[in-house]
């Protein structure tokens, strides 16, 4: 792709685009519903510690498909995130957990342990093997 | 809710929400009534939405998107064999669970006979 080279200094110009247009649905948002995902999409952002664009863009673009048909349908706020907002946004970053910074130190983990399960002497009791 | 009651029902509401769409299709905004009316009162929207973006994603359910009058497009959801097939299981863990807690609760109350009829 002719903009390849390009896209590796400015980072993707699709997701720039996309962060362009939910910040123009944000805007049209009535104020509560702005205060709320504006909230959201804060600790979304800390939380999720997500490094993939495309997957960040995903989950702000389901944010807010979720928070304009509330606003849409009159869903009051509290009806939406219920009593524990914390509880409801780590349940949404759990989706897109395939972009997050920690993914590749999971992937590590599972790995060294693998290896380290693979270099046990197989003599001896037989835990693990039923 | 209760901080226990939230923790069980995080490992069950996805079955739960396949069993409310195992009856027929509904929009995310029915499935949230839908199990309000079934007794899940304190349920938020949200939630149930988060939940129906990773079924989603796992292919459990087709999507049809739905134009509306006021708002986004609305999904409309329905469970497809990979989520028929995934609602059988959650089925079958959900009889063990609950056979196997109840035999700890007849250890712990030996004297009652039915307990899943005390407690409502």
């Amino acid at each position: 792709m002719a903009a390849a080279w390009i896209e590796r200094v400015t980072g993707s110009l699709e997701d720039k685009k996309r962060w362009r247009q939910y910040k123009a649905r944000k805007d049209q948002l009535p104020a509560a519903y702005r205060t709320a995902i504006d909230g959201l999409e804060r600790y979304l952002t800390y939380a999720g510690a997500i490094v993939k664009g495309d997957v960040l863009m995903q989950m702000m673009e389901d944010l807010a498909d979720l928070v304009e048909g509330a606003a849409a349908d009159g869903t009051p706020i509290r009806d939406v995130v219920g009593d524990d907002p914390v509880e409801f946004a780590e349940m949404f970053i759990a989706n897109y957990s395939d972009g997050q910074w920690i993914n590749k130190e999971r992937a590590r983990l599972v790995e060294t342990i693998d290896r380290a399960a693979g270099e046990e002497p197989s003599t001896g009791s037989d835990h693990g093997s039923r | 809710m209760s901080k226990q009651m939230t923790e069980m029902l995080k490992g069950t509401l996805e079955g739960i929400v396949l069993a409310v769409l195992a009856t027929r299709s509904a929009y995310g905004y029915e499935i949230t009534a839908r199990l309000r009316e079934e007794g899940f009162s304190d349920i938020a929207e949200g939630t149930v939405y988060a939940l129906l973006v990773r079924i989603e994603q796992r292919g459990l359910v087709d999507v049809e998107k739905v134009p509306s009058e006021k708002g986004p497009p609305r999904k409309v959801y329905s469970l497809n064999p990979k989520g028929s097939a995934y609602l059988e299981e959650f089925w079958l863990n959900w009889s063990f669970l609950a056979a196997h807690i109840d035999r700890l609760r007849q250890q712990v109350h030996p004297q009652n006979d039915h307990p899943q009829d005390e407690g409502e």
